[in-house]
């Protein structure tokens, strides 16, 4: 009877520990002393492990935009107008959502890994032991970084995204090369640029915060480390692609 | 002087190599572990059938406090689910700032088949079922239960990779499906119901330009990004080291491996299928 309670009420529990320890994590993210070494090495981390792949990934992915897209403005006529297309497509969805996928696909999985060992070994308790708030010390400078390097990522995400759609547009689709530039603009402006890097700023405050609450409530040896990621990811996913929606639906009422 | 600085260059030159020559070896032996996986299919589905049939179960309902959230069925459904409301959300008022919002229903059947379906399964495929696969290898291998099984004379390659493959491919089947009902469905209720277009327009362009050979063609690109997702993430599990942090590193490169292998994947075979005539025609 104990036991079934414990059981039922395990997710309200979990949900409940991720939201205290988010406020716990705000309080101190402005709370001296910062923990400034930690938190340029996790950037340097994160950053070194997600560039490359979110290139690798934003590359095929905005070539099959433009390529969905052309196929479409052939038929009317207006291959002229793929940089629209390109630009709506790069900037607004795939920029934000490809620099997520990694942050949160190579960076938060590290990051909770990295905790959910040092969990297990008990080395949280050793620092609380010590007077040092773990939180302090370990979170806060991880869910800053992860932020961090989303803001920075989408940015050149976007760039190398829509400079493959170019090349993909102007050499392989003939599409003249002028009229893909001045068509990048047509329906894109400074408005969906601030909506794109608010996405992928929320993206990474998220992630990091999923990363860090898995990983600092592991339990149950290596198996439950291995768990406590695979969980990491599919809970950023989820949480990624809700959080989209709602500010690509907040934000379209300011940009167009 | 100068011979210190040859030595420095002989150096730098010999570790390149060995970083080039351990990064080429690597290669390979994915490309073995793979060929081997794939050759060991039917040895999977002869022999170790009860294995293959609880792995199923396993990746359709999810373990531990995925189960608790509704597992595979209800995250991949999310997800989609999400990026079909996008099509209501952005699709709607992009067309609608150039006077063409009555094409919503056409772009819910023409982007969702072609673009977002494709690319929001092989992204949930491999959060869900691929990095699952390699948590626990990844825990079996670091606690030498893999060792264990080849010793008493079980065929790990078949019993553990093989058979993760099939049950991969097997269990797309459904959730393709699922995948698609949510996307067509949060696409019409985001443009019907919260924008308020009229239902009779939205199903007059969806019906008109849905085409039965995209769909097709669309499942076979879900099915072939299943079998290498499996593939990565078995890999990844297969040679996992280094103790707990060891095994969730092999996650997260599994992850990042499998996503940009099967972005790639889906680009080529929409190259090879839509490339020479578009199988388009607006005027129906």
């Amino acid at each position: 009877m104990v036991t079934s309670a414990h059981v039922a009420t395990k997710p309200v529990r979990a949900i409940g520990g991720f939201f205290a320890m988010a406020l716990d994590t705000f309080v101190l993210m402005v709370k001296p002393p910062f923990a400034w070494r930690e938190y340029i090495i996790q950037t340097w981390f994160v950053a070194r492990v997600s560039v490359l792949p979110a290139l690798m990934l934003t590359m095929p992915y905005s070539v099959l935009l433009v390529f969905t897209f052309n196929i479409l403005l052939n038929e009317f006529g207006a291959a002229d107008f793929s940089g629209t297309g390109a630009a709506i497509g790069t900037v607004n969805q795939i920029g934000p959502i490809v620099t997520v996928l990694v942050v949160s696909g190579a960076g938060a999985t590290s990051m909770c890994a990295d905790l959910g060992a040092r969990t297990i070994r008990d080395e949280l308790d050793a620092l609380r032991v010590m007077g040092i708030n773990p939180l302090q010390a370990l979170v806060v400078p991880r869910v800053l970084a992860a932020t961090t390097v989303a803001l920075a990522l989408s940015a050149s995400v976007i760039i190398v995204g829509l400079a493959g759609a170019f090349f993909f547009c102007v050499y392989i689709q003939n599409v003249a090369a002028g009229a893909f530039v001045s068509g990048l603009t047509l329906l894109t402006g400074a408005g969906d640029v601030v909506v794109s890097l608010t996405k992928a700023t929320l993206f990474g405050l998220a992630a990091g915060l999923i990363a860090c609450y898995k990983g600092i409530s592991v339990d149950g040896g290596p198996a439950g480390v291995g768990n406590a990621v695979n969980e990491t990811v599919v809970f950023t996913f989820m949480v990624l692609f809700a959080i989209n929606v709602i500010v690509t639906a907040v934000g379209i009422q300011f940009t167009v | 002087m100068s011979a210190d600085v040859s030595g420095g260059t002989h150096r730098w030159l010999r570790r390149s190599a060995t970083d080039f020559a351990t990064a080429w070896n690597r290669i390979g032996g994915q490309a073995r572990f793979y060929a081997s996986t794939l050759a060991a299919v039917p040895d999977a589905v002869l022999h170790y059938r009860t294995e293959l049939l609880r792995l199923i179960a396993q990746m359709g309902l999810g373990s531990g406090a995925l189960a608790v959230v509704g597992g595979t069925v209800a995250i991949v459904g999310f997800l989609t689910m999400t990026t079909g409301a996008l099509v209501a959300v952005q699709g709607y008022n992009q067309l609608a700032s150039v006077g063409f919002e009555a094409l919503t229903g056409f772009a819910s059947a023409f982007f969702n088949v072609r673009l977002i379906v494709p690319g929001t399964t092989s992204v949930a495929l491999s959060a869900t079922i691929g990095a699952g696969a390699t948590a626990q290898l990844g825990a079996m291998r670091i606690n030498e239960e893999i060792d264990a099984l080849e010793v008493i004379g079980i065929r790990s390659v078949a019993y553990l990779a093989a058979t993760r493959v099939v049950a991969g491919v097997i269990v797309v089947i459904p959730l393709y499906c699922i995948a698609v009902m949510m996307a067509f469905l949060a696409a019409r209720f985001g443009t019907t119901a919260i924008y308020g277009q009229g239902s009779g327009v939205y199903d007059h362009y969806f019906d008109t330009f849905l085409s039965p050979a995209d769909l097709i063609w669309s499942f076979f690109q879900c099915l072939a990004m299943t079998v290498v997702i499996m593939l990565v993430h078995t890999y990844y599990g297969f040679t996992a080291t280094g103790g707990p942090a060891g095994v969730g590193e092999a996650v997260g490169r599994a992850v990042r491996t499998s996503m940009v292998v099967a972005a790639v994947e889906i680009v080529m075979i929409s190259l090879a299928v839509y490339g020479q005539t578009g199988n388009f025609n607006l005027a129906g």
